[in-house]
């Protein structure tokens, strides 16, 4: 089993770690809760039985750590949702690990200003590609209301893109 | 998927150098490596109780024994279980003067040394027997 896990950790370890990154911004905050997803799936390891369901289980794993690592930081650092996009500008302005441009800025600002589930949403099918079916076994919601989540989505950030 | 073309493409973020490799070395040690520290302490800790159960009764029987060596009275005939019956008699007889346990045994009568005589009894029995005075204050 060790050499099995050595094996997933491998595979999956970067791209939880973008999946991560894109919710949390912050690289420290990123990293701890990488960190957590896989030492929280290796207690786990057991409840495997089939290798189609570690990808999503991974990415459900992956996106609890994050929401908890936001949670975490919003609230040592009394940021309120609505300071978000502020709270991100000063994150990233002059940060090591944000190499953005102003259209880059501009994107990851709009979309920290989206719900919880949108951006969530987004994300996944923005960045990763992902379906809707294995969304739906990540976030635990309807096909049909993940499309229309992305929908609304990709509509806000376009209005808040084409409004600067 | 690329619906949007309002939306630009690419990866702001970035991160340390050799990061990822790192990363994973790190999470294999907190993960896979670790389990190995983990079961070495739950088999002592699985053992423990034992152990504890073991020492005690260890104590147990040393403070008996102990207790027994130090407050029983002391039996003689406890020191010589081990000893063989012909070495220790051996051993006796070494330490008796054969000589003064024979004169203690005239002077307290043993019956195994037949009953004390008087001389004047013995003077008469050997004149009953038709000996000579003479011959016999000689011999006595």
């Amino acid at each position: 089993m060790n050499k099995g896990f050595r094996l997933v950790v491998e595979r999956y370890s970067t791209r939880l770690y973008w999946h991560i990154r894109r919710l949390v911004i912050l690289h420290e905050d990123a990293d701890d809760a990488l960190q957590n997803t896989f030492v929280s799936a290796w207690r786990n390891i057991s409840n495997f039985r089939s290798e189609s369901s570690l990808y999503t289980w991974l990415y459900a794993i992956a996106t609890n750590e994050a929401l908890t690592q936001i949670n975490k930081r919003t609230r040592n650092s009394a940021v309120s949702i609505d300071d978000l996009g502020s709270w991100f500008a000063n994150s990233t302005e002059g940060s090591t690990w944000f190499d953005g441009d102003e259209a880059q800025i501009k994107l990851q600002n709009a979309i920290i200003q989206l719900p919880e589930k949108q951006r969530i949403v987004f994300n996944l099918k923005y960045y990763d590609d992902m379906t809707y079916e294995d969304m739906s076994k990540v976030l635990k919601t309807s096909v049909g209301a993940l499309k229309a989540s992305y929908h609304h989505a990709v509509k806000k950030i376009e209005k808040l893109l084409s409004g600067i | 998927m690329k619906n949007s073309d309002k939306i630009p493409e690419g990866n702001p973020f970035k991160v340390p150098e050799n990061y990822f490799e790192e990363m994973n070395s790190r999470i294999i040690s907190s993960t896979v490596e670790n389990q190995d520290g983990n079961k070495k302490q739950g088999f002592y800790v699985m053992l423990r109780p034992f152990l504890a159960i073991a020492a005690s009764v260890a104590v147990l029987a040393i403070l008996s024994y102990t207790g027994i060596k130090l407050f029983s009275p002391r039996n003689e005939s406890l020191s010589l279980s081990g000893i063989p019956v012909e070495e220790y008699s051996e051993t006796i007889l070494n330490e008796i003067d054969l000589l003064t346990l024979e004169e203690n045994a005239v002077m307290t009568g043993m019956p195994g040394l037949g009953p004390i005589i008087d001389k004047k009894d013995i003077i008469d029995y050997l004149l009953l027997e038709n000996i000579d005075i003479n011959e016999i204050q000689e011999q006595l």
